[in-house]
């Protein structure tokens, strides 16, 4: 054994008050309370944006504004039509985008062993993701509105926006079946349970809150999205009652690109006061989203697994 | 509730002391009225079955319950006569002289080097030469200087469980603290991992304080001097290790020992 | 006794071994569908250089922008586009990589109970509402502080974005942190560090890979963003002399002028070159994401 040498005496070390290690303190209370700063900061702009929305909206909202048609030179135009076709092409997306994504996130995670295909698809989903929205929009101009020889419709836009919401859509449900404990399956299975029944009857019930609260925050930005519409879904409306219309092949200005449109081509007069009530609309429609998806995913865990 | 012995012993002073020692997680009385003399420049183990607290209170020796939220700690426990839960008490300066090792090795994702003189450049030590000398000093002691020291910039995390740990005690020693507390050091290891640490609890006692926890009871009996017997939460006894093994005083340290539970 | 070997004619396998094609082939729609956009942005976004002979050269690094006019240098477009991120990522990195490592490590329960859900409905404030607001709330202030006539440009434009690639940062570089083993926490703490020493020293170092992940998804976010900043660059078609005169990137661009660009012309085909361009730097960072988590192992 090496020989030892006898610890430094306690004077050398200082005392339990920790005289020496003041500055030291002292910088571990500025970064503290810098990063609080930087927390609290970014909340208080939440909060202020939020206000500033509520100000400034609020006395533009009436029941004719939600539900009138938009003028395009007038003052007091509404966005009755593109509210509901913001719905349309919500609902529409969604019955394309959960289908195949649940099912290509069920292959992964249950069926694929890691290899080259599940490489592939996680490769193909994370660039799928990180496409630009814009560009997204342009790919489907390219081949809904020019090649298709559709012109700007609303399934167009939903198409388009499937293509972009599916990598987020899968990750959801990897996430959800991933979090289902693994003694279900052992259990399920043991039963003498196909894999496809385990999944059926057990796995995704289990999983269902969490899906629940993916899909419904996924639809508020789905319901938010403007750049990838623009150029697939159009941005007009008819007039009369041919603007609500539940032909998927119509013209769609959904409000997130109506009020793109309002402040771009400043057309009518009150394009500040209809842009201000768009935006609140929008704001709205996202915190209710995003309390929704809480709510009705905790719910939902509770009734299917009977615990929070 | 029992006295603590050990400094009824002649010649020893002692290094640490829990005086009415209580601590809780949350409602949960984990550790109840605790008094213990830790003596100075010698190995105290502390044993019992699993669950009985002896981490708990280990843990409250260097404040680390300080982490844990909703943990509470009463009581004072002294370092030298120094409530290190008084007022005005800087816990890390706590932590500085009084080190510890945990159950499983955690070095850190750096170099060998690196993580030897982690604690003396935290605590101000700048010059190159001087950490290279302690460095080297550190990993002497921890009987670990020959297997790396052509290997320094290499890695931590590709040494064996044995060498992490060793380097985990070698980190500890750079920081030149005056007590050691281990928790089940040896644990995570293999037998020649296991008598390796225990020889160097055997050497380093010539110059620190150490106080153990461990599962095993042969373990206690082979390297320390003193040992405490916790039985859900309470310290049931605490005598000499040759005592505690040959004649216990409690009837349930001797049913312990004898093998009837856990 | 039923034997064995007739279990594979039973329905529940049946059923099973259709499940399972449909499954596949939905997995694969993830792999068309890049190939698809692949192929089809390549084709149209080449078109510039082929059909009209644009030299790639001219358009990457040519100041001379008139697309009207057949002159098609995009340097002005990916300059704008660079400089704004770079501001959003140099303010918007750092911001969200701090409160990151509050929410990991120094957050009370009941404070992160509030925080996090405020974050949360941030990530949801469309990309056009924030445009928006730049346009109502921080281009005016813009011209007040600085005394201008008009605020925008690519001071604003990179504002807007470092706050909205803060949520992204801050949720990835959470998870970094918390996956770090406690064990380190308790290692350094017991060595006698304070609470900022450890941190700093041994979990962001330890984390870096996935906080690096976190700011180059962080950078993705930023340069695909187009509603945004369409509405408060400013989009003059030229390299601004200052953070404050008028500016445009590749995204504002794009969405402003397709409107304008007749099918089939020259012009057009310029613009696909620009969503081209994006396209494969989005592919290059996420090389790069790859890149850098291979790196740890």
């Amino acid at each position: 054994m090496a020989s030892v040498v006898a610890a430094a005496p306690v004077e050398q070390r200082g005392n339990l008050r920790g005289d020496r290690a003041r500055s030291r303190r002292i910088v571990d209370k500025i970064a503290t309370g810098a990063l609080w700063s930087a927390a609290a900061f970014v909340v208080l702009l939440l909060a202020f944006f939020i206000v500033y929305l509520f100000v400034r909206g609020a006395s533009v909202i009436s029941w004719h504004f939600l539900t009138g048609f938009p003028s395009s030179s007038d003052a007091g135009g509404g966005i009755g039509p593109e509210i509901f076709n913001s719905f349309y092409i919500l609902i529409l997306t969604l019955i394309f985008t959960v289908p195949v994504a649940l099912c290509a996130g069920m292959y992964l995670q249950e069926y694929a062993g890691p290899g080259r295909f599940r490489n592939f698809v996680q490769f193909s989903a994370e660039s799928l993701a990180t496409i630009p929205s814009i560009v997204m929009g342009l790919f489907g101009l390219l081949i809904f509105v020019q090649a298709f020889h559709w012109h700007y419709t609303a399934l167009g836009g939903a198409l388009t926006l499937t293509l972009l919401n599916l990598p987020a859509m899968m990750r959801v449900t990897q996430e959800a079946l991933a979090a289902v404990p693994t003694t279900y399956r052992e259990a399920s299975v043991g039963l003498g349970a196909t894999r496809w029944q385990s999944l059926v009857r057990v796995i995704l019930p289990s999983a269902i809150g969490q899906l629940t609260t993916g899909v419904v925050l996924i639809s508020g930005r789905i319901f938010g999205e403007t750049a990838a519409l623009i150029y697939t879904a159009g941005a007009s409306v008819s007039f009369g009652k041919s603007a609500y219309d539940f032909n998927p092949f119509h013209t769609a200005e959904t409000l997130a690109v109506h009020l793109y449109q309002t402040h771009r081509e400043a057309l009518v007069p009150d394009a500040d006061a209809i842009g201000s009530g768009s935006a609140l609309v929008l704001l709205v429609m996202v915190l209710i989203f995003n309390i929704t998806a809480r709510v009705v995913g905790r719910r939902l865990t509770i009734r299917f697994t009977g615990k929070a | 509730m029992v006295e603590s012995q050990t400094s009824s012993h002649v010649g020893m002073t002692d290094k640490m002391k829990a005086t009415d020692l209580n601590i809780y997680y949350g409602s949960f009385h984990a550790i109840r009225n605790a008094q213990l003399s830790i003596p100075e420049r010698r190995v105290m183990a502390l044993i019992g079955p699993s669950g009985c607290g002896k981490s708990t209170f280990l843990r409250s020796l260097n404040r680390m319950h300080d982490l844990t939220p909703g943990a509470r700690v009463e009581g004072s426990v002294t370092l030298d006569g120094n409530d290190i839960y008084g007022e005005g008490v800087d816990p890390v300066t706590v932590r500085h002289r009084i080190g510890m090792v945990f159950q499983r090795p955690n070095p850190f994702p750096k170099s060998i080097y690196e993580n030897v003189i982690y604690g003396p450049k935290i605590h101000g030590e700048k010059n190159a030469k001087k950490l290279a000398e302690i460095a080297e000093k550190s990993l002497r002691q921890a009987a670990l200087w020959d297997e790396v020291k052509d290997r320094l910039t290499r890695s931590a995390l590709d040494l064996s469980g044995g060498q992490q740990q060793r380097l985990c005690i070698a980190r500890v020693l750079a920081v030149e603290p005056e007590v050691i507390l281990m928790d089940e050091p040896a644990s995570a290891l293999d037998p020649i991992a296991t008598s390796k640490i225990e020889d160097l609890i055997g050497v380093l006692k010539k110059d620190y304080t150490v106080c153990i926890v461990t599962h095993s009871m042969q373990q206690a009996a082979r390297i320390s001097d003193f040992t405490t017997f916790f039985l859900l939460g309470e310290l049931i006894e605490v005598g000499t290790t040759s005592e505690i093994f040959t004649h216990p005083k409690d009837k349930r340290t001797e049913d312990y020992i004898t093998g009837r539970y856990g | 006794m039923t034997s064995l070997a007739s279990a594979p004619r039973s329905t529940a396998h049946r059923d099973e071994r259709i499940a399972r094609s449909i499954l596949f082939v939905c997995a694969t729609v993830f792999v068309v569908g890049i190939t698809l956009i692949l192929i089809y942005l390549a084709i149209a976004g080449t078109r510039l250089f082929f059909q009209f002979h644009v030299s790639p050269l001219t358009f990457l690094f040519s100041n001379n922008w008139d697309g009207a006019d057949g002159q098609f240098g995009a340097a002005p477009f990916i300059v704008g586009s660079l400089v704004a991120t770079a501001f959003a990522i140099l303010v918007g990195g750092p911001l969200g990589v701090a409160i990151g490592v509050f929410f990991a490590e120094l957050a009370p329960k009941r404070v992160a109970a509030i925080f996090k859900p405020a974050i949360e409905v941030l990530v949801g404030i469309p990309s056009v509402v924030y445009g928006w607001l730049g346009l109502t709330l921080l281009v005016p202030a813009i011209g007040q502080v600085f005394h201008l006539v008009d605020g925008d440009g690519l001071l604003a434009a990179g504002i807007v974005l470092s706050i909205m690639i803060v949520p992204t940062v801050i949720s990835l570089s959470e998870d970094a942190l918390r996956s770090v083993p406690d064990a380190m926490r308790e290692g350094s703490l017991a060595l006698g560090a304070t609470r900022w020493e450890t941190i700093s020293r041994v979990l962001i170092p330890s984390a870096s890979s996935g906080i690096a992940v976190a700011v180059i998804l962080g950078i993705a976010r930023a340069i695909g963003e187009t509603l945004a900043i369409q509405l408060v660059i400013g989009n003059a078609p030229v390299i601004p002399g200052s953070l404050l005169k008028p500016a445009s990137a590749l995204t504002s661009e794009i969405v402003m002028d397709m409107q304008n660009a007749q099918d089939g012309t020259a012009f057009q085909a310029s613009l696909f070159s620009m969503a081209l361009l994006l396209l494969l730097i989005s592919m290059g960072l996420i090389l790069l994401i790859r890149f850098a988590l291979r790196k740890r192992t």
